[in-house]
């Protein structure tokens, strides 16, 4: 923010050089870490791949690295279309309900069953867990009103 | 208050077990596919974290089919390109596993 407006031309030049570089560095630093933030990680995916596999069964490195590959475009291409339907229904949140239909849409019916018991677990746990929540800072708030009798004493919740 | 145990296995976040693929890179991932993405609710990830260990499953499984019709026990990427060509819901990566860096193949224009 300047003052004066004596520097308005050095000001306007250093403004817009700033954005340049900071338009370049997003693009710089989005290449440089994009091979690890577009990818799953690959312990994870040969973990998956290993368990779904008989004891003896062995899986190069590569195979790995395409099933890496091939996990992302999935979600890329499932989010893909839950996105469009959330578009066409001027909805700006893409949910639960939304991928689980994508997988339909897209032929991945039977995943839907089982993705869909998942959610309904999910959103049970979530609701149970809001009230332990709810329940415990209640509980907190008594205990600390026994244990400090001086008022001024506020205790972490 | 976190409650482990109950949720552990549900909830992944970034924790290994049995459903372990982490939450926020999903959600990266899904927000690099498109522009039109721009808010995601925080069960979409977990669906996806399921549908994609369905999916590793799955594609393991056909590959897995292949590798042993070479009569041998080791996957290789090949395998996993061919349960891609012969499965027509995999069709979306028929690109991506013909994609070889190959300094002898052409590129596409």
């Amino acid at each position: 923010m300047s003052a004066s407006n004596n520097n308005n031309n050095d000001d306007n030049a250093f403004e817009s050089s700033k954005a340049v570089f900071s338009i370049s560095m997003a693009e710089s630093s989005s290449s440089s870490t994009s091979e690890q933030e577009r990818l799953l990680p690959i312990a994870n995916v040969g973990r998956i791949m290993k368990q779904i596999l008989p004891p003896n069964a062995k899986i190069s490195k590569e195979a790995k690295e395409t099933m890496q590959e091939c996990v992302s475009e999935f979600i890329g291409f499932v989010t893909g279309e839950a996105s469009e339907k959330c578009r066409k229904e001027r909805r700006k949140t893409v949910n639960g309900d939304d991928v689980c239909w994508a997988m339909t849409a897209l032929g991945f019916d039977d995943y839907a069953p089982p993705l869909k018991r998942y959610l309904e677990r999910y959103r049970e746990i979530e609701v149970d867990r809001a009230n332990q929540n709810r329940a415990a800072n209640t509980g907190e708030n008594d205990d600390n009103n026994l244990l400090f009798d001086k008022p001024q004493r506020d205790s972490a919740g | 208050m976190r409650q482990p145990g109950a949720y552990s296995n549900l909830l992944s976040g970034g924790k290994t077990g049995p459903h372990s693929l982490p939450l926020a890179r999903i959600k990266k991932i899904m927000k690099k596919s498109g522009e039109d993405v721009k808010m995601i609710s925080g069960e979409a990830p977990i669906v996806f974290s399921k549908a994609c260990e369905l999916f590793i499953e799955e594609l393991t499984r056909r590959a897995w089919a292949m590798t042993l019709q070479r009569k041998t026990r080791t996957m290789h990427k090949e395998d996993v390109a061919a349960a891609v060509m012969e499965t027509d819901i995999f069709d979306f990566l028929v690109g991506l596993v013909s994609h070889t860096p190959n300094p002898s193949a052409t590129p596409e224009s």
